[in-house]
């Protein structure tokens, strides 16, 4: 086994690589360092803010429609599923803290095919996230208008999908010329969205439990307690989560790697979870299936007003609004990132991760990025959006596992994580099953635009890179 | 031997104006070619683009800087945040003070700010190395009232008199100076802000010499000290690192390969 990648594309370019040294503060290279400036507060804000935004708003009302309360279980499946691949993916982001993330360690540990495969349906799977986030928020802004007194008779789908691709466009652009720092930004959002969320399942608690009365509408239907459907429900909410593995995209850049890299990980999938169990027990405790079907995709607006009235209302648009753009950006920032890691294997051309040096930004990689994020988001197609993306990244999910058990096989000598899965093979082989079980729960049209996908990147690979070697390289 | 860091932002374009290099070849420099990104630029990336004209463009400096007396080397880092990195590669270098670039000819007159809770004996002795054997004048400046931390604001109400003790403290801090061979006349601002103060004395001086001072909430909002003498005089600035701050950077550092 090699140390080093070789090998050259269609265009002659090699894999770059260097000798580098990590340090808790710094990455040291030839002639150059890299500050790690993320701490343990912006790791958690990302894994966080990508995750929380659009699933906890957008879903109960299509989860809970479903099946009802079992949707608590749908979420509480989805979250050990996201915790069996965390702390796998723990282990290989404190042995390689480099950006790149999910791609980084299934090409060095599985080989360049699985790694170009992993690596176009990274940013492909974030392209589908970004996209529903975006529809997401399409249908706030659409509820928030209403709010205000803009109703829109005819149209609301097209409205729908006209906001998401306005603000694709923004994002797109906001981010190709923005140069102020949004980090910080984010975790003040991160802060604000989770105490609004708090306080609203703290009084949603109190009248779950009888404390507080409100009038709860009146249905029929009863809740699905079924293993089939709360599974196949569990893969629909899985978006919800996808945005832990987004923290290893930026494992280079954050501050003693060994230790935050695993707390924000665990941590931000832990938080979310309790918060979505919640979230969605308290929803389906104040409306039934088929009233919580009827308000689609802002149910949890109408669950704000039964709660606290126009106030609870309020504070659930404005949640929805921050969430779902929080998630979209976060998304279009992983997904250059996840552009860069492969273009620097020569994977992708050279040119897609130029920067211009008038912003500083990776205006290519944006774009490649935001450009299909644009054209998907206006397909408006909540269900199907967050299906490709969860089904993209339970392929990445899964491949992450296999990967830490081939590289635990193999050992390179350059393999020394700070953090140890305890129990052997046992976790990473579960959370493989787990993530490949959870897709054949998934709808069908999903399941073949996903297989689609995955081709299409695998033709890319034969057509492209089929010389380049990046196995067990550092 | 006596070290400064002096931060510089090569792909914007910085520069080091000749008369600071020329003040600063008494001692030896470490230039800190950093590069500040955006959050949506992996780091690594900018590396790979810029790394090359970076370091051309230190090695230049790097040049003009050994040719006016000291040992000189340069370094380059990508970083998000500029404050984090001048202090780490502060620290690692055992810098004693950083520089502030700023535009300036000939220096023949240093403006030396002892104002408030401030190791004097630190600030002095850097002072010395610095000036060595040349004629370069420095006027000793301290805004009344922010003499030491006993006198707070508390037990000196605003418009007092300047008291003694900070006559004493200026004239004993000269005396020392003159005994090194250094011409030094003093200064006493007598009221009003010591930042105002200082920016006003800075006025007559070819650069500003100061202590670095813990964070305070000022700090936070209007940023560092330094950087806002040095964008309201105009002329280059240099902090004298403090030892405390030194020490407990340095506990943290970690093994560079080298």
């Amino acid at each position: 086994m090699t140390d080093e990648p070789s090998g050259r594309n269609l265009d002659g370019d090699a894999p770059v690589a260097e000798a580098v040294v990590e340090t808790e503060e710094a990455t040291i290279t030839e002639d150059a360092e890299l500050e790690r400036t993320i701490g343990l507060t912006g790791g958690l804000a990302i894994g966080i803010g990508t995750m929380i935004g659009a699933g906890i708003f957008v879903f109960p009302g299509l989860a809970g429609g479903e099946i009802g309360t079992a949707a608590s279980a749908s979420f509480a499946v989805g979250g050990l599923i996201a915790l069996l691949v965390a702390l796998p993916t723990s282990e290989l982001a404190t042995a390689m803290p480099r950006s790149g993330g999910g791609y980084y360690f299934i090409s060095r540990g599985l080989g360049t095919l699985a790694g170009t495969v992993i690596g176009l349906s990274l940013w492909l799977g974030l392209v589908f996230a970004t996209a529903f986030y975006l529809v997401g928020l399409g249908y706030y802004a659409l509820d928030a208008l209403a709010q205000v007194g803009v109703t829109v008779g005819v149209g609301t789908d097209a409205l729908v999908s006209a906001i998401a691709v306005f603000a694709g466009v923004a994002f797109t652009v906001l981010n190709v010329t923005g140069t102020e720092n949004a980090a910080k930004l984010q975790n003040a959002i991160v802060a604000l969205l989770l105490s609004m969320l708090v306080a609203f399942l703290g009084y949603g608690l109190l009248e779950a439990f009888g404390f507080v009365a409100v009038d709860t509408p009146p249905g029929q239907a009863v809740d699905v307690w079924e293993a089939v459907p709360i599974l196949s429900v569990a893969a629909l909410v899985f978006t919800s989560y996808l945005g832990f593995a987004q923290v290893a995209t930026v494992a280079g850049e954050m501050k003693d790697p060994g230790r935050n890299l695993p707390l924000a990980m665990v941590g931000s999938v832990l938080i979310v979870t309790v918060l979505y169990v919640l979230t969605i027990f308290i929803a389906t405790n104040i409306f039934t299936r088929d009233a919580l079907l009827s308000a689609g995709e802002t149910a949890m607006v109408e669950v704000g007003r039964a709660l606290l009235g126009p106030a609870g209302a309020l504070v659930i648009i404005v949640g929805g609004l921050l969430a779902t753009m929080s998630s979209a950006n976060a998304s279009i920032l992983s997904t250059s990132r996840a552009i860069y890691g492969v273009s620097k294997d020569a994977l992708l051309p050279r040119w897609a991760s130029r920067i211009n040096l008038r912003y500083g930004t990776p205006h290519v990689a944006l774009g490649m990025a935001g450009g299909p994020v644009i054209v998907l988001a206006a397909t408006g197609q909540v269900q199907l959006l967050a299906e490709v993306a969860s089904f993209l990244h339970l392929i990445m999910y899964g491949l992450m596992c296999v990967a830490l058990v081939a590289i635990r096989r193999d050992r390179p000598e350059w393999y020394d994580p700070d953090f140890v899965v305890p129990g052997g093979p046992v976790v990473p082989v579960l959370g493989a099953l787990a993530s490949f079980g959870l897709i054949a729960f998934m709808d069908r049209l999903s399941i073949a635009v996903g297989v689609a996908v995955i081709a299409v990147t695998a033709g890319w690979y034969f057509y492209y890179a089929r010389d380049v070697s990046l196995k067990g390289a550092l | 031997m006596t070290r400064v860091l002096v931060p510089v932002a090569v792909l914007e374009r910085e520069s080091v104006s000749p008369g600071l290099i020329s003040l600063l070849g008494t001692v030896d420099v470490t230039l800190l070619g950093y590069h500040v990104l955006p959050e949506q630029t992996p780091p690594d990336q900018a590396r790979l683009q810029f790394e090359e004209r970076a370091t051309a463009a230190l090695e230049d400096l790097r040049e003009d800087f050994a040719a006016a007396g000291g040992e000189a080397d340069h370094r380059l880092v990508f970083t998000r945040d500029r404050e984090q990195t001048v202090q780490r590669v502060a620290a690692e270098v055992d810098a004693d003070a950083f520089a502030v670039t700023g535009a300036v000819g000939d220096v023949d007159r240093l403006l030396v700010s002892l104002s408030g809770d401030v190791d004097v004996d630190r600030v002095l002795s850097f002072v010395e190395r610095l000036v060595g054997d040349r004629e370069v004048g420095v006027t000793l400046f301290l805004a009344a009232g922010a003499g030491s931390p006993a006198d707070a604001a508390a037990d000196a109400p605003e418009g007092t008199a300047p008291d003694d003790a900070d006559r004493a403290r200026l004239e004993a801090a000269a005396d020392r100076l003159r005994e090194a061979g250094v011409e030094a006349t003093t200064e006493l601002a007598e009221s009003g802000s010591p930042f105002d103060a200082l920016i006003d004395a800075a006025a007559g001086h070819d650069a500003v010499v100061m202590a670095e001072r813990a964070p305070s909430f000022r700090s936070l909002v209007f940023g560092d000290e330094g950087e806002r003498v040095a964008a309201a005089s105009v002329g280059p600035v240099i902090v004298v690192r403090d030892a405390e701050s030194d020490a407990s950077a340095a506990g943290t550092r970690t093994g560079r390969e080298e």
